[in-house]
């Protein structure tokens, strides 16, 4: 497929509308969440394509529409969201999706949730051991890729959780026990790479291969957990090989907030993955160049495609096209080569309201059109 | 051998608490049910500790919303800043901005100290952050250079340590990851020394326990062999017994045995035998066996469950049971 120069997608999830929320819960909507439902369906047109939820929404009959019909909306919503932005690569903004971790982990068998963890003040997790050896239940994401595929305009691009980052968010728990003797640093790494292959082969791999099955071409593979622990990078690198073993689609790995030097060369060695997905705008600022990492991969001859993060999705202020343009010229000139780069925000965009998402996102379009037009028209 | 036994860090919230803080943030219950809650399940902990064979109680600190917040919101020149992750867990907590070189107020710590525990004083073990752990997980905005401030933080936990003294507390539990995370060197070890020098002084014959976790202790034993304190703990999860330096060593040493980031329960009888290896390797005053990081990282039933090997381990070591 021939591509624009700058070609735009996004990472993950956004955040879930109101209306949406609200008629989940079979709720009659407030006025606030009509508003919204409104002043969205004008602006990206996406009700229209579902009438009969719509009137019933904004009618005050929520209780006519099953919540699954509720969040089909919401999920056209943030296709359509994402398209009328101008992306070249969308998804559903992780429509039906609440995290990333339980979600996975309920459609394996070896789990065992023994409670919550506090993840900061009053906010807590389920965390889950791992108490027998790993078995998928069923491939997960298929429905949900089965209508973004339906209704895609643009071509959808799915995120899954890898399976470093499930096992580092899990207790290790039957593997660790199958190591011999004092069960100190060695062992645990012993047993986190079993784990972490163990998932990868025997759940995340059958549920890529589903997908691919159903038409599924282009994979971001999620390990935010790979950043936590630098000295275990060749673990994450087991874990993506063993998933995508045999496999033939797209895979791309998303990191964010890590220090990919600390990661490199090893993550390298990631064989099948073709895009490197990875945060810089969020620490770009105060005279830091947070592109300068992007060196380190021509040093080493990496030639793999890089999604670029362009816009910090932790603050609500709105980059310029024109700070989006100068960032993708600086990777450009540390890559060696424009036509690597995918640009996109840092992460997903679900901490920010959906008009800053918007604005963001409309930044990395505008910004990516201003780089393209400067490479392709250089002046005089 | 000498062996104590007892928790080095918050204990996790029950399921209870859990359902009743979420509610409270909800608006579902009132601060009243939530205290009454409190206090129960804080006797609990206290229970457990007691049926544990403690040698002190904790109460589990199950207010605090993370280690530094009794002190970033109370002492002067701190405000509470952004979410931050917690070393190299899925947990967070928020990151104290240091605006101005800080002061402390007298009686605004002691004021959030478990209530079992001030009733109890003597019985009590009282959780800090430790001096250089605190400097470098603030965001220190203050113009005040490095060293300087784990300096004054040193006087100033020391000055905690006083009052706390007054108050007939007697064991003092400072909570030092960075230590094994970034062991300081240079100016920065040597204000280490200093802030804990100051401590010391205020510690009138009580006990000071410094504790390291989140990575290998053994390359901060240069330094951590010249603090001067009672007790100097280290995660047995991160840090490998042949590593640790030759004794003898004058002070106690803590032994993290406990794994919080396993639900897998130890086994005594290999506990006990890494504990005694220890213990030969370091002839220590005395052995502080407890978990090797705060066990908040586990929910509350396996966190109870794994607590019951500290009983049958200091069995092992000091009866000779298998």
């Amino acid at each position: 497929m021939t591509r624009v120069l700058f070609p735009t997608q996004e990472i993950g999830s956004l955040a879930k509308p109101r209306w949406q929320l609200q008629g989940q819960r079979s709720e009659p909507l407030d006025e606030g969440a009509k508003q919204e439902l409104r002043s969205w369906d004008a602006r990206v047109g996406f009700a229209a394509e579902a009438p009969g939820v719509r009137d019933a929404l904004l009618g005050g009959r929520p209780r006519d529409v099953a919540p699954e019909t509720v969040r089909d909306l919401g999920a056209l919503f943030g296709l359509r969201f994402l398209e009328t932005v101008g992306l070249d690569r969308v998804y559903d903004g992780e429509a039906r999706r609440i995290e990333m971790y339980e979600y996975p982990i309920r459609q394996m068998h070896g789990f065992h949730f023994g409670g919550h963890v506090r993840s900061w003040d009053n906010k807590y997790y389920l965390k889950a051991a791992v108490t027998d050896e790993v078995r998928l239940d069923h491939p997960y994401h298929v429905e949900e890729f089965d209508f973004v595929k339906g209704h895609a305009r643009a071509e959808p691009k799915l995120p899954i959780t890898g399976p470093y980052t499930l096992a580092d968010w899990s207790y290790n728990e039957y593997y660790l026990a199958r190591q011999p003797g004092w069960k100190g640093r060695a062992a645990r790494r012993a047993a986190q790479k079993e784990f972490v292959v163990d998932l990868a082969r025997r759940a995340i791999r059958p549920t890529l291969s589903a997908l691919i099955d159903h038409g599924c071409r282009v994979i971001q593979i999620d390990e935010p957990a790979a950043g936590t622990h630098p000295d275990e990078a060749a673990i994450v690198v087991d874990g993506f090989n063993a998933a995508t073993e045999g496999l033939d689609a797209e895979f791309t790995m998303h990191i964010c907030y890590s220090s990919y030097a600390d990661l490199l060369p090893t993550l390298l060695e990631a064989k099948r993955c073709r895009q490197w997905a990875w945060e810089f705008a969020n620490r770009d600022s105060q005279g830091h160049d947070g592109y300068a990492v992007l060196k380190a991969l021509a040093e080493y001859g990496d030639t793999r495609e890089v999604g670029l993060g362009a816009v910090d999705v932790h603050r609500d202020t709105v980059e310029s096209p024109e700070v989006v343009a100068d960032r993708i010229r600086r990777a450009a000139k540390y890559l060696g080569d424009p036509g690597r780069i995918w640009v996109n925000p840092d992460c997903g965009l679900r901490t920010r309201s959906l008009p800053v998402a918007y604005a963001k996102l409309e930044s990395v379009v505008r910004g990516a059109a201003l780089a393209r037009a400067e490479l392709e028209n250089p002046r005089r | 051998m000498i062996v104590r036994t007892g928790l080095t860090g918050p204990f996790p919230r029950s399921e209870a608490l859990v359902s009743a803080t979420r509610d409270l943030d909800r608006g579902r219950t009132t601060a009243e049910a939530v205290e009454e809650l409190y206090a129960r399940t804080e006797g609990e902990v206290v229970a457990l500790e007691h049926r544990l064979g403690f040698d002190e109680s904790t109460a589990g600190y199950l207010r605090w919303p993370d280690l530094f917040r009794p002190f970033a919101e109370t002492w002067e020149g701190f405000t509470v800043g952004p979410l931050t992750r917690w070393l190299e867990t899925n947990t967070f907590y928020r990151q104290p901005i240091l605006l101005h070189p800080p002061g402390r107020t007298p009686g605004a710590f002691a004021a959030r100290l478990p209530p079992p525990l001030v009733g109890a004083p003597g019985a009590g073990r009282v959780l800090l952050p430790g001096p250089y752990s605190f400097s470098v997980m603030l965001d220190n905005r203050s113009g005040e250079t490095e060293p300087a401030l784990i300096h004054r933080l040193g006087r100033l936990l020391g000055d905690e340590v006083k009052e706390l003294r007054e108050r007939g507390f007697g064991t003092f539990l400072f909570s030092e990851p960075q230590l094994a995370v970034r062991p300081p060197e240079g100016p920065r070890a040597e204000a280490v020394i200093a802030g804990y020098r100051a401590v010391q002084s205020a510690l009138n014959g009580g006990t000071s326990i410094v504790w390291t976790y989140g990575a290998d202790a053994v390359p901060a034993f240069p330094l951590l062999d010249r603090l001067p304190v009672s007790v100097v703990g280290v995660d047995l999860a991160e840090t490998e017994v042949e590593a640790l330096p030759p004794g003898p060593s004058g002070v106690g040493l803590g032994l993290g045995v406990v794994d919080p980031r396993t639900t897998l329960e130890e086994d005594p009888a290999e506990v006990a035998k890494v504990v005694r290896a220890a213990h030969a390797r370091r002839r220590p005053s005395a052995v502080w066996l407890g978990p090797g990081a705060p066990l908040d990282l586990l929910p509350w039933e396996p966190a109870t469950r794994k607590l019951h090997v500290l009983p049958a381990v200091r069995r092992a070591l000091t009866e000779g049971t298998p």
